[in-house]
């Protein structure tokens, strides 16, 4: 199954980790016309998207996403998709509305240290001291 | 992409700051970490101004990280360098688990603040004509190029919330209109931080606070009467006492 992978706000390189990991994939970045219409970015702000969105995707397009993506694929013959994950909760709701149309892989995104599952801390000096380590100290 | 920006069309100008990711390994490969922790606090300090590639994945924060290492090695400079990444994760990692809930209050104020209900800022605040040299500059900054630095960012949140009495709210919309690391959780948490509704205490600074760290150019060109030249103790009493 020929793969392609979607490109989001958080993921604007060629090294992303989704394309990292499909190296040979295709790639398509969304300016969500929605969303900008009421975010109200300024243009600088949606420039340097668009900048580092040209470099990064084979296809930048506007409108809808999930709209855009799908008929990118039919157009580019892409069956599923690879995305990186990311902690917004568009881009959650995003990817569900996808799979209930195509196949999503979510690879991980890139972390400086790892966070274990379940672990709460509501201040920074603590979550530093208890995680900070794998970094400064490990490798 | 017109009615997707928030400027008039004649307005819309570029950023400084170019977008990409050939223009971000250039800007990492520029960045020396040496002299980080000592002059970081400093607007014209030796910070990297790698938060726009950092925010949007351009660069990678792990790439970041091992880059200073590799360069660099573990010193006193690196590890300060990568506690300050390392802030970037921690308000992504609330952000996993609050979601938009970072755009409420996460904690009861500890100071008094105001009712929080407007939409915006003021005109003459967002348009730099407060008469305040050092936050009208800010301003200019922010809309001219769409970066600031920490301190600038520290000091213009606590003038809106604190001294103004304007909810973080509209403060956090402005800057996410501009900043071209504008960031869900970094910015709200941020601003939630200054205005003590995520920290134990608010965030004030005075008039020798700006000059130590951001030079005293400005002052010297500000007539306006200063709300900024006390100490700490009289800034609270002034701006806390019910
Ligand atoms: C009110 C307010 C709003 C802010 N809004 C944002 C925002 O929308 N997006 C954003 O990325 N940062 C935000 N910050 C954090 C910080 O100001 C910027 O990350 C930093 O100034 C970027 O400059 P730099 O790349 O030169 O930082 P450096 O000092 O070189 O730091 C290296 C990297 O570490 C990260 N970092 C450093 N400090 C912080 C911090 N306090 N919080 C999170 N990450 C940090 C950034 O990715 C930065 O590029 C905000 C701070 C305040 C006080």
């Amino acid at each position: 199954m020929k793969t392609g992978v979607w490109l989001h706000g958080d993921s604007l390189s060629k090294e992303d980790p989704a394309l990292r990991r499909h190296p040979e994939a295709r790639s398509v970045f969304v300016f969500d016309r929605p969303f900008l219409e009421k975010a109200g970015l300024s243009f600088k702000r949606i420039f340097f998207l668009y900048e580092s969105a040209v470099e990064a995707a084979d296809e930048v397009r506007v409108g809808e996403t999930v709209e855009e993506i799908l008929e990118w694929m039919r157009q580019e013959g892409v069956e599923r998709l690879a995305v990186t994950e990311s902690p917004s909760p568009r881009w959650r709701e995003t990817v569900e509305r996808l799979r209930q149309k195509v196949e999503v892989e979510v690879v991980p995104a890139e972390v400086m240290v790892t966070v274990p599952e379940g672990y709460r801390v509501k201040r920074f000096t603590p979550f530093w001291k208890d995680l900070g380590g794998e970094w400064v100290d490990g490798i | 992409m017109v009615g997707m920006y928030c400027e008039k069309i004649e307005e819309a100008r570029e950023s400084v700051h170019v977008g990409g990711r050939k223009a971000a390994l250039e800007a990492l490969e520029k960045f020396r970490v040496q002299g980080y922790a000592s002059t970081r606090n400093k607007l014209k300090g030796n910070v990297s101004r790698l938060s726009f590639y950092i925010r949007h994945g351009v660069l990678g924060i792990r790439e970041v990280a091992e880059s200073v290492r590799e360069r660099f090695g573990k010193s006193y400079d690196a590890v300060k360098f990568w506690q300050e990444l390392g802030w970037r994760q921690f308000w992504r990692h609330l952000y996993g688990l609050w979601g938009d809930g970072v755009y409420e209050d996460r904690e009861a104020a500890k100071v008094p603040l105001g009712n929080g209900a407007e939409e915006e800022l003021p005109r003459e605040i967002v348009e730099g004509r407060t008469g305040l040299v050092c936050m009208d500059e800010t301003v200019r900054e922010l809309v001219e190029t769409g970066y600031l630095h920490n301190h600038a960012r520290m000091w213009f949140a606590s003038f809106v919330v604190h001294f103004r009495k304007l909810g973080w709210k509209a403060g956090e919309r402005f800057f996410y209109r501009h900043l071209l690391d504008g960031d869900p959780a970094s910015n709200a948490l941020s601003w939630q931080w200054v205005a003590s509704t995520f920290s134990h205490r608010a965030y004030l600074f005075n008039r020798e606070n700006i000059q130590e760290n951001g030079g005293k150019e400005w002052c010297e060109r500000c007539t306006a009467k200063c709300p900024f030249d006390a100490t700490y103790p009289e800034l609270e009493r002034r701006l806390f006492s019910k």
